[in-house]
């Protein structure tokens, strides 16, 4: 067999896989990016008890491997008699990873932004709620977009994790199709698959940034 | 009529007494240099006035209404949340970093507070906002961001801006302490202006002879006190007290 026409051939399995990866990726990316900032702006000015639940959340969240993570989800919630999806179970575990490291991103981004600009805010009568929807959030959003894109390029390659807890997402569908044909060409396919992404991404985060540049 | 009124305040950051039971009255119509040497707590009775610092103790009346009190006079606040939100807003201030909102262009910082706290419409916010802009000689530059402006530019935006909430009082904290020695003129011949209108001032400032020149009255503090509270005339000619002679020898 020809060597495109093999490509071809196993295409459909491959784009299923990539169907799973995108599900969970933004899935994950649509509630995490809320969780993120929420929680940070929680951190930032909430009162104790959640300053300190929060801190709890992202000291156990972002100090333990994902993997280990996936596994107490899959494995370890079913023996306490809670009975999720494998792709909810999946999406639960990739938000609070992802939302824990987006949490301390915007909360260093928030916290980057000079008290004068409070003040100011202040001074014109603004509230809390409305300085920061108004002047904190818009600044701090330029400065946390390169983390920002680091953590969502992170996450594209965190997805492969699916594959070792049995998810058919594209790295398990690229593995069942290596132990099939004994051909290496899927995971060359993979490959360029997620380099696709993560530059697709990292390209979508230059224009924002360049975006939220103009007024520097 | 009494604009601000303030009694023995005192506030404390920490350990370290910065306010040690000032008390003021400021009349409606008054502009009232407050100098001093630094860390004599002239930045920090401006920002009791408004709620950037919280007092320890003391009462602090705006236009008749009690904003703020402690301990046994607590009981004095009659107005309510929102009364006392509102008296605030009647204070406009004016910092010495300036601190424009720098995602916004000079007009969009003008237009900003107008819009989202008085629920003011646009296009009346924008034409009130060319006003003010006009009024500090910057129309021109009103789609500018203020990255692209100089510091007496930044600093005439900012007055700008709390003149677009129609204050009935004007607070300066050092306005131009943070500029180059030739943007200072630009600044003060803004405020020279607004003395001619009338508006109720109090500026800390080091600059003596703009002190001199434009006050009805000038305060000095030394460690947390009002030392001197005097007519131009006898504080810049006469000063009576030997620590204002020494400072005033200095800034000389």
């Amino acid at each position: 067999m020809d060597h495109m026409e093999y490509v071809l051939s196993i295409l459909p399995f491959i784009a299923s896989g990539l169907k799973l990866t995108a599900k969970i990726y933004i899935a994950t990316l649509i509630f995490a990016l809320p969780v993120g900032l929420l929680a940070a702006i929680g951190k930032v000015k909430g009162p104790k008890i959640i300053t300190r639940i929060l801190y709890l959340y992202t000291w156990i969240w972002r100090g333990t491997p994902l993997l280990l993570q996936l596994f107490f989800m899959f494995y370890g919630l079913p023996i306490i008699g809670i009975r999720l999806s494998p792709f909810a179970a999946a999406a639960i575990t990739y938000t609070l990873n992802s939302g824990a490291y987006l949490t301390e991103i915007f909360r260093g981004g928030i916290e980057s932004i000079d008290k004068g600009q409070y003040e100011a805010a202040k001074a014109l009568g603004m509230t809390y709620p409305q300085t920061m929807r108004r002047i904190i959030i818009p600044q701090t959003v330029r400065r946390v977009l390169p983390p920002t894109c680091s953590e969502a390029v992170n996450l594209v390659k965190e997805t492969a994790l699916l594959a070792v807890i049995g998810m058919p997402d594209l790295l398990r569908i690229a593995t069942q199709i290596f132990t099939r044909d004994f051909n290496i060409t899927p995971f060359i396919v993979a490959f360029v698959l997620y380099l696709i992404i993560s530059s697709v991404l990292v390209k979508l985060f230059g224009t924002l940034e360049r975006k939220y540049s103009i007024y520097e | 009529m009494s604009m601000i009124h303030m009694s023995n305040i005192h506030k404390y950051f920490g350990k370290l007494h910065v306010l040690k039971g000032v008390s003021l009255e400021v009349n409606k119509g008054e502009i009232i240099s407050i100098i001093g040497p630094s860390g004599s707590g002239k930045s920090t009775l401006l920002r009791c006035m408004n709620q950037l610092e919280k007092i320890d103790q003391g009462i602090v009346e705006i236009e008749g209404i009690v904003v703020e009190a402690s301990g046994a006079m607590e009981a004095k606040i009659a107005a309510t949340p929102q009364e006392v939100r509102a008296t605030y807003r009647k204070m406009g201030m004016v910092f010495q970093s300036f601190n424009l909102f720098p995602h916004m262009t000079a007009l969009g910082n003008v237009i900003e507070a107008p819009m989202l706290v008085n629920k003011v419409a646009k296009d009346d916010a924008v034409k009130n906002a060319e006003k003010q802009l006009a009024k500090v000689g910057l129309l021109e530059k009103k789609d500018a961001f203020p990255s692209k402006l100089s510091g007496g530019q930044k600093q005439r935006v900012a007055i700008a801006r709390a003149l677009a909430m129609n204050p009935d009082i004007m607070l300066f904290d050092e306005p131009t302490s943070a500029l180059d020695p030739e943007l200072i003129g630009e600044v003060l011949s803004v405020i020279k202006n607004l003395a001619q209108e009338h508006m109720t001032m109090l500026i800390v400032t080091h600059e003596m002879g703009f002190a001199k020149e434009i006050s009805d009255r000038v305060i000095f503090m030394d460690d947390g006190k009002i030392l001197e509270d005097s007519s131009p005339m006898d504080f810049f000619e006469n000063p009576r007290h030997p620590r204002i002679k020494t400072f005033l020898e200095k800034m000389l």
